[in-house]
């Protein structure tokens, strides 16, 4: 949980300071009666002046306070224990305890709240002692609701699973595991009883059913200065603001405290980051059609820039197929999203061009960026259901990927959609372009987003692990169905991603990095068969070999962009480290033709037999 | 070898009861499979997604009710016991998640999560509880220092070892792991695997391993089941179902997944579409709307698992035919 502002939490705070201290803040008697001087404005002895009786206003503001507080405070507790015990019972036990508890409280919901409280009150005659258990009933039910979606939505996390495994009793797992992972609604819903109960018990006040008189209280303030309002408005002004200012200052509370509980509720920072000038001219290869030259991306934090993406170069050609593959935390992602201008708010691209055609992309604007993005150049992601929109038809959101960049009409498009759905190999395509996305597999889904990714011819396709959510059998088809793509409209592709055998299966050419950096990058058969990085060869060797044997794992993790090594920061986990690795960070050095690493030692692995590649 | 876990003609439906009965066909996640585990074995389960082989792990260690056959652990049923004995048997068998991540609650310290299995059985006390979790953070290879941090402290890896370490706190002598390294890059997963291969060796732990990925059970595992639509296609010692599988399904599997090597790569039996949906399944032979070489007889019953070789059974009925003879390819595939 993160810090609650303190604004917010200082008004409560004093407001609730204050009702605590008024017996020794040397007021005037609230209830002494002093007739000659009713109505009489604000003096020193009375600063905001005298009621209709000559009561003082303000010791009955804040003895007031108190009782509404108390009673707001003590209904709102009642209800929260008792309506989370039953919520978290009803959730998590089920069954009959289920069925009795939540439709109690469901019940009791469909009274309207203040017809519900004048009914009790009326049966059970007024006064602050009646008020408590009946306004503790009317925002029981919420918390009952609220405890029971957090648990139902807890219920099923793995580890409340592994405790059951681990044999734990229901009451513990219930305590100490389902409880904590609520508390943050719980905590919200308690703020909004509260600031909604000193409402109701003001109103019930008002209407002669909550606090006796002559006690103070707000609904009872504003009641009795109603009748004198025209002769002075000052009386009915003071407990109106004070109900105004409390009500507001625990909403804001409420509102604070769901940010600090919500950890998505960070505030944007800052749009797009464009880079100042245009570069002078860059060679890049020729025919290429994307080339990313020296990227570096840089996230500002307080402790200076970190940079998870450093000077990084590669190029595809049309028709061709670039894999980049590393670990979580090589920054591969990162390059993706650099080039598309989808960086994360906190990301900026720092140094460097991307090269499409002859347009530039890290130094174009969001508007023809837009334009770009989804015609000449599409980009697939991982999870096809947090990419596909859950409430529209596929086919619809096909047709919406297609009429942003080229002016058909609706129905032209739509078949054009349904086309496009069969020819990504979604059988009976036209009844599928009706779907929704949680109507399809994750197979299907993937080639929908697929289908809609290719809607407009795109010269070039990123696509980000795309078959590492899906089956075997299903990543089998859809790498299929990008090779056969690739073939048929020249589209290059770059295919992201930390699984080899699958690297090894479609591209032409290959970039591995690590920590940020390319530390090798040339064509997949030499990759593959003589590696000239020992991380390359490492990365090999940690994946499960055909004979049945265990693979290798590489020691250790990879370092994080703010403690990067002082030399090649793969040394620290290499098992062919000599001092000078960790002198200084070596260079990128070009092999062979089209071959380069980061190797110092590269030369000695390439005298190595051919499938040993760098030292194991 | 005698058998420490024992699955015999388990089945699990699910739904099909819903309020006044209407709550659709129930869909049939297994179907009478048979599957022991012996000691110190490790057992590799595989199929793809919707094939039952998680429903599998959670029914065999009773967190799902079966609604058919039983289980029994050194010979006892274990469907129907209640508080101690069913207490004592989940000390005995353990699971480790595919998620490194969800399986942890984030609001506990790990040294606390660790524990609770040490308590709920009273196998440590209070006082004992520091040094216990300690040495099971060592034994899977995590700093003894590091079990006052919260989850969200390590990596998806050291995550893993975690609940790793959570399980083996109570000393079980049967492991499912449902996928456990999956969710992990391909240098980390290696460390897992070789730490499950180690502790196996070490502790004697027979291991259910449930996975998709037919290379990491290989590395793994002594024994391989296949799952299809709920259902046992093939099942035998490692080595003879990965070098000559028989099934047909078993083939188009091992050939779909890619081979590291790019100067090797193998002629592919694709199958097309999706598994059909488990609330309505084919008839006979479950895999037959996808098999290459399927035949009208094989709609008429479900198949047998016949023997194949020692230890190795196939449900096919033309698993001895001389179309599907190891190195043949069904028509119209290259």
């Amino acid at each position: 949980m993160r810090r609650i502002n303190p604004i917010p939490l200082a008004a409560v705070g004093i407001i609730a300071l204050l009702a605590l201290l008024v017996p020794y803040l040397g007021l005037p008697d609230p209830v002494r009666i002093d007739v000659p001087n009713r109505l009489a404005g604000p003096s020193w002895q009375h600063l905001l002046g005298q009621d209709e009786v000559g009561r003082d206003i303000l010791s009955r503001l804040l003895w007031g306070a108190r009782s509404s507080l108390t009673v707001a405070l003590l209904s709102a507790t009642i209800a929260c224990v008792i309506g989370t015990a039953l919520g978290v019972m009803g959730g998590f036990l089920g069954g009959v305890v289920d069925l009795l508890t939540i439709r109690a409280a469901d019940i009791v919901l469909c009274f309207p709240p203040l017809l519900l409280a004048l009914l009790v009150v009326t049966l059970l005659g007024p006064g602050a002692a009646t008020l408590i258990p009946v306004l503790a009933l009317v925002y029981l039910p919420g918390f009952v609701r609220v405890a029971y979606a957090g648990v139902l939505s807890v219920r099923h996390q793995e580890y409340v699973e592994a405790q059951r495994a681990l044999g734990v009793g229901k009451l513990r797992i219930m305590l100490r595991t389902v409880l904590p992972n609520i508390g943050g609604p719980v905590l919200v819903q308690f703020s909004l009883a509260m600031a909604s109960a000193v409402v109701l018990e003001s109103g019930l006040s008002f209407l002669g059913l909550g606090v006796v008189p002559p006690s103070p209280s707000w609904g009872l303030m504003i009641g009795a200065a109603r009748s004198t309002m025209a002769q002075t408005p000052l009386p009915l002004l003071w407990p109106c603001l004070a109900l105004t200012l409390t009500v507001l200052s625990m909403n804001a509370l409420c509102d604070a405290v769901r940010a600090a509980v919500d950890p998505h509720g960070v505030p944007p920072r800052q749009r797009r980051w464009l880079l100042p000038a245009l570069l002078p001219g860059l060679p890049f290869r020729a025919g290429a059609s994307l080339a990313v030259r020296d990227l570096t991306v840089a996230i500002d934090t307080p402790a200076g820039a970190v940079r998870p993406v450093r000077s990084v170069s590669w190029s595809v050609a049309p028709g061709e197929t670039l894999a980049i593959v590393g670990e979580s935390g090589s920054g591969k992602s990162l390059t993706g999203l650099a080039v598309l201008g989808l960086l994360p708010l906190v990301a900026r691209p720092e140094e460097g061009a991307v090269l499409f055609g002859e347009r530039e992309l890290l130094r174009m604007d969001e508007a023809a960026l837009r334009r770009l993005r989804g015609a000449e150049l599409a980009m697939i992601f991982q999870d096809p259901m947090s990419s596909l929109n859950p409430v529209h038809r596929i086919g619809t959101q096909i047709v919406e990927a297609i009429r942003a960049h080229r002016p058909l009409s609706r129905r032209s498009a739509w078949q054009e959609a349904v086309a496009l759905l069969a020819r990504v190999g979604i059988p009976d395509a036209a009844r599928r372009a009706r779907s929704f996305p949680h109507e399809l597999s994750g197979g299907m889904r993937q080639r929908a987003m697929i289908a809609m990714a290719i809607a407009n011819r795109p010269t070039l396709l990123i696509a980000d692990e795309p078959t590492t959510a899906l089956d075997v059998t299903i990543q089998a088809q859809v790498l299929e169905l990008l090779a056969e793509l690739k073939a048929e409209n020249g589209m290059g592709l770059v295919f992201i991603t930390h699984a080899l055998p699958v690297v090894a299966e479609i591209a032409d050419r290959v970039v591995v990095m690590y920590a940020g950096e390319v530390v090798e990058h040339g064509p997949v058969a030499e990759i593959f068969t003589r590696p000239l990085h020992p991380y390359t060869a490492a990365l090999l060797r940690s994946a499960p070999p055909e004979d049945g044997s265990l693979p290798q794992a590489i020691p250790g993790t990879v370092p994080l962009p703010q403690h990067l090594p002082a030399g090649c920061a793969f040394a620290p986990r290499c098992v062919s480290r000599r001092d000078a690795c960790e002198a200084a960070p070596p260079p990128l050095e070009q092999a062979a033709p089209g071959h380069d690493t980061r190797c110092i030692r590269w030369r000695e692995w390439q005298r190595l037999p051919v499938t040993q590649g760098a030292e194991a | 070898m005698t058998a420490l876990i024992e699955a015999t003609n388990l089945s699990k439906q699910f739904g099909g009861r819903g309020l006044f009965g209407l709550g659709g066909k129930p869909v049939r996640a297994l179907c009478e499979v048979s599957l022991s585990v012996a000691r110190g074995e490790a057992v590799g389960l595989v199929g793809e997604s919707g094939s039952g082989k998680s429903t599998m792990g959670r029914v065999l260690l009773g967190l799902t009710p079966a609604s058919g056959g039983s289980v029994r652990l050194d010979g006892t049923v274990i469907a129907n016991l209640k508080g101690e004995a069913a207490r004592g048997l989940r000390r005995r068998m353990q699971l480790v998640f595919q998620d490194p991540y969800s399986s942890l609650d984030p609001r506990r310290r790990v040294s606390a999560q660790i524990a609770d299995g040490l308590l709920a059985h009273g196998l440590a006390t209070r006082a004992e509880i520091p040094g216990r979790v300690a040495t099971l953070l060592d034994q899977v290879g995590l700093p003894k220092a590091h079990a006052d941090r919260y989850p969200h402290e390590f990596s998806g890896g050291q995550r893993q070892r975690i609940g790793i370490a959570r399980a083996l706190a109570v000393g079980p002598d049967f492991l499912v792991a449902d996928e456990p390294v999956s969710a992990l890059d391909v240098s980390v997963q290696a460390q897992v695997l070789a730490l499950l291969a180690d502790l196996r060796a070490r502790l004697g732990l027979a291991m259910l391993f449930i996975s998709h990925d037919l290379p990491v059970v290989r590395s793994l595992c002594d024994r391989v089941v296949v799952l299809y639509l709920g259902r046992v296609m093939e099942e035998g010692p490692a080595a003879a179902v990965f070098e000559r599988p028989r099934h047909p399904y078993t083939r188009a599997l091992l050939s779909a997944a890619p081979n590291i090597d790019p100067l090797r790569r193998r002629r592919r039996i694709l199958l097309r579409g999706d598994p059909p949906s488990p609330a309505n399944p084919p008839s006979g032979c479950v895999f037959r709307t996808r098999c290459a070489w399927a035949v009208a007889a094989c709609a008429d019953a479900v198949p047998a698992l016949d023997v194949a070789g020692p230890g190795h059974r196939v449900a096919c009925i033309r698993v001895d035919d001389p179309e599907l003879a190891p190195d043949t390819q069904p028509d119209g595939h290259q």
